[in-house]
């Protein structure tokens, strides 16, 4: 499969959402690049890599072994701030090959040992005999104000060249630069593409009051984008990342549904009539939301318009019906229910609200449905005997669930990246509630924020 | 919250009025600051106002009710206990028979100050997750509506919000502290049309 041709949208991406990055396309060995030649019996360039890809899948245990010395520094001298950017860079590509969870990796310190000679047939040899599969060379250089990342990416022993790519952009995006390169390498190793570029959206009392914050898949770059000083909570990306629609009390006549636009930083009003309106998800194609709203003396589903016009409701119960998901194909919307058990159990009904079927049966308090993004699995918010919260897994088609993250705190809110490898979810593990991410399979999981509580990440799709 | 900003300023006023020599207006401040021990009483009370030192003005009745500045009407409301606050049983909304006793009393004196505007809000204990609850506070704050109605009190007098369990009385993981969160929570909002 011709992989590498996939990052052309990369390019009308990034030159549209003007961030100055410039992506150079370079496959496999593409004669123009200045980086020393491959050994001989390397195919010529231009050769489909196929025979050589190793596509892992989700779940998938064996990871790749993938040696990776340090970059080719800056030549000198090169300017405080362009060496910054540059160690920023090195720190952020390992740290995502890291992360991405398909690799086994061997670093400058692993990699001390081996005599190098910069003879690559010899090298490649050197790399080889400490277990590696693949190893990745890079190198860094200043353009004028600019950082360029050029990186190859290699089979053991054979020395074929697996992926290059060339990257430049202003300092102040080093860390993009390096998001884009391992999302790339994920993606032709998975035959998807990595969440490196991709945000998670929370509320926090880290300032006083409840405010809706943004950070990147790495717990960096946390920043607040309410200003309310009231109670703003329940964070919901639209598919394409430009808004995130969230709750907040701060009209005072209870929980209302708004949408901040990311760019502008505008907030409007969604839906603010009645008592009480909350929990918004998006349509997969962002034109509608799906919200638990309060009616007479009940709480329905309902969805309207992104504008919040065409409201309709599609939950008639007695019980209360809240915090619905939409899912990935947009056919399917799940929600928490009381119905029958006068407790909450997850539901799922089809998007104009027939062929209602319960999912959830074990414990007696099941919320918080989190779509995996193949549709195939819900995650959610299971209340265990000693009133800690767990997150719980269900099988859509065979209903089998099981406890993902459980003991030793409450986790609650799980919510899926966008590649479906992971779980971003609310642990109290350490005390306070935290954002924690962990494998979609388990495993342990690691806090992202430590700043105050914080609460409800939501995951967003694919930057756009 | 408009209306409170408006009245405050025009309370002190009052209060300067009297203290300026006009003896016919109540020191409306004084049983607020001075509240009398939590027994029920009746709403209105007799005090004597001083307005100058070593002398007792005229006897005047005072009716707290009718302090224009709705903080210290809430206040005074919540020192008698006129409207209690109504409890609820883990997970659940449906009223409990000393929360139904509980809402007689407050529907009765709802009825005998016809004039005044009530929000109740409902609330939770930290035991359920942020989203349910916000539902399950708003099934509270219903249900304690809908039961006040059925005893005549007018609905257009009730407004209701359900905090969930984000605004809750007591800040402890113990039983006590949850069932004194599982609530329904009255508030005069003002006073409008009887």
């Amino acid at each position: 499969m011709p992989r590498l041709h996939r990052s052309e949208p990369h390019v009308r991406h990034w030159s549209l959402a003007g961030l100055g990055l410039l992506l150079v396309f370079a496959v496999g060995l593409a004669a123009q690049q200045p980086t020393p030649a491959p050994a001989p019996e390397t195919p010529p360039a231009g050769t489909p890599p196929d025979q050589v890809t190793l596509v892992l899948q989700p779940g998938d245990r064996p990871l790749l072994r993938l040696a990776f010395p340090a970059l080719a520094p800056l030549a000198a001298p090169a300017p405080a701030e362009a060496q910054a950017a540059a160690r920023e860079l090195e720190e952020a590509l390992r740290a995502d090959l890291l992360a991405a969870g398909i690799f086994s990796l061997q670093g400058p310190a692993e990699l001390a040992p081996l005599e190098l000679t910069g003879d690559l047939r010899h090298d490649f040899e050197q790399y080889r005999s400490l277990g590696n599969e693949v190893v990745l060379l890079g190198e860094l250089k200043l353009e004028g104000d600019r950082l360029a990342l050029e990186g190859r990416i290699f089979d053991l022993p054979s020395g074929q060249a697996i992926l290059g790519k060339r990257y430049r952009g202003t300092f102040d995006i080093a860390r993009r630069i390096a998001h884009t390169f391992a999302d790339e390498i994920v993606l032709h190793f998975t035959g998807r593409r990595g969440v490196a570029l991709t945000s998670i959206a929370f509320y926090s009392d880290r300032d006083g009051e409840k405010e809706i914050y943004l950070m990147d898949y790495d717990g960096r770059n946390q920043r607040r984008i309410t200003a309310h000083r009231s109670i703003s909570m329940s964070p919901a990306w639209s598919p394409t990342g430009d808004a995130v629609a969230y709750v907040s009390f701060f009209a005072g006549s209870g929980p209302a549904i708004y949408l901040a636009d990311i760019a502008s930083g505008l907030k409007r009003p969604v839906v603010t009539s009645g008592s009480l309106n909350t929990s918004p998800s998006f349509s997969p194609d962002g034109r509608r939301l799906t919200f638990a709203r309060s009616l007479g003396s009940n709480i329905e589903i309902f969805v309207c318009e992104r504008d919040g016009s065409g409201l309709r409701q599609l939950t008639y119960s007695s019980g209360i019906d809240t915090n619905p998901a939409w899912s990935p194909s947009g056919r399917e919307i799940a929600f928490t229910s009381s119905r029958g058990t006068g407790r909450p159990q997850i539901y799922v009904m089809d998007a104009e609200g027939s062929n209602l079927r319960r999912i959830t049966f074990a414990g007696e308090y099941n919320d918080g449905a989190a779509w995996s993004p193949d549709g195939t699995r819900i995650a959610y918010s299971a209340r265990q005997a000693n009133g800690q919260f767990a997150i719980g897994v269900s099988d859509l088609v065979t209903l089998d669930s099981r406890l993902l993250v459980v003991g030793n705190g409450s986790h609650e809110s799980p919510s899926f990246s966008p590649d479906g490898r992971r779980i971003a979810f609310t642990s109290t593990r350490g005390g306070r509630s935290q954002i924690h991410v962990v494998g979609a399979e388990g495993g342990e999981s690691r806090a992202l924020t430590s700043q105050g509580n914080n609460y409800a990440p939501d995951w967003s799709g694919y930057p756009q | 919250m408009k209306t409170a900003k408006f009245v405050l300023p025009l309370s002190l006023m009052l209060v300067s009025l009297a203290l300026l020599g006009c003896p016919k207006k109540p020191p409306r401040s004084a049983p607020v600051a001075a509240p009398v021990a939590s027994a029920p009483v009746a709403p209105t009370t007799e005090i004597h106002a001083e307005t100058s030192p070593g002398t007792l003005s005229d006897q005047v009745e005072v009716d707290p009710l009718a302090d224009p500045d709705i903080a210290s009407l809430n206040a005074h409301v919540r020192d008698r206990g006129l409207l209690g606050d109504v409890y609820f049983d883990f997970d659940r909304a449906e009223l409990r028979g000393e929360a139904r006793e509980r809402l007689a009393r407050n529907g009765e004196f709802l009825r005998s100050r016809p004039e005044f505007l009530v929000t109740i809000e409902g609330h939770c204990d930290e035991r359920g997750t942020n989203e349910y609850n916000l539902a399950l506070g708003e099934r509270r704050a219903t249900a304690t509506r809908d039961y006040l109605v059925s005893l005549g009190v007018a609905a257009s007098r009730i407004r209701i919000i359900s905090y969930g369990e984000e605004r809750p009385v007591c800040r402890e993981s113990n039983e006590s502290c949850w069932g004194q969160n599982r609530r329904s929570h009255f508030i005069v909002t003002g006073r409008g049309g009887a």
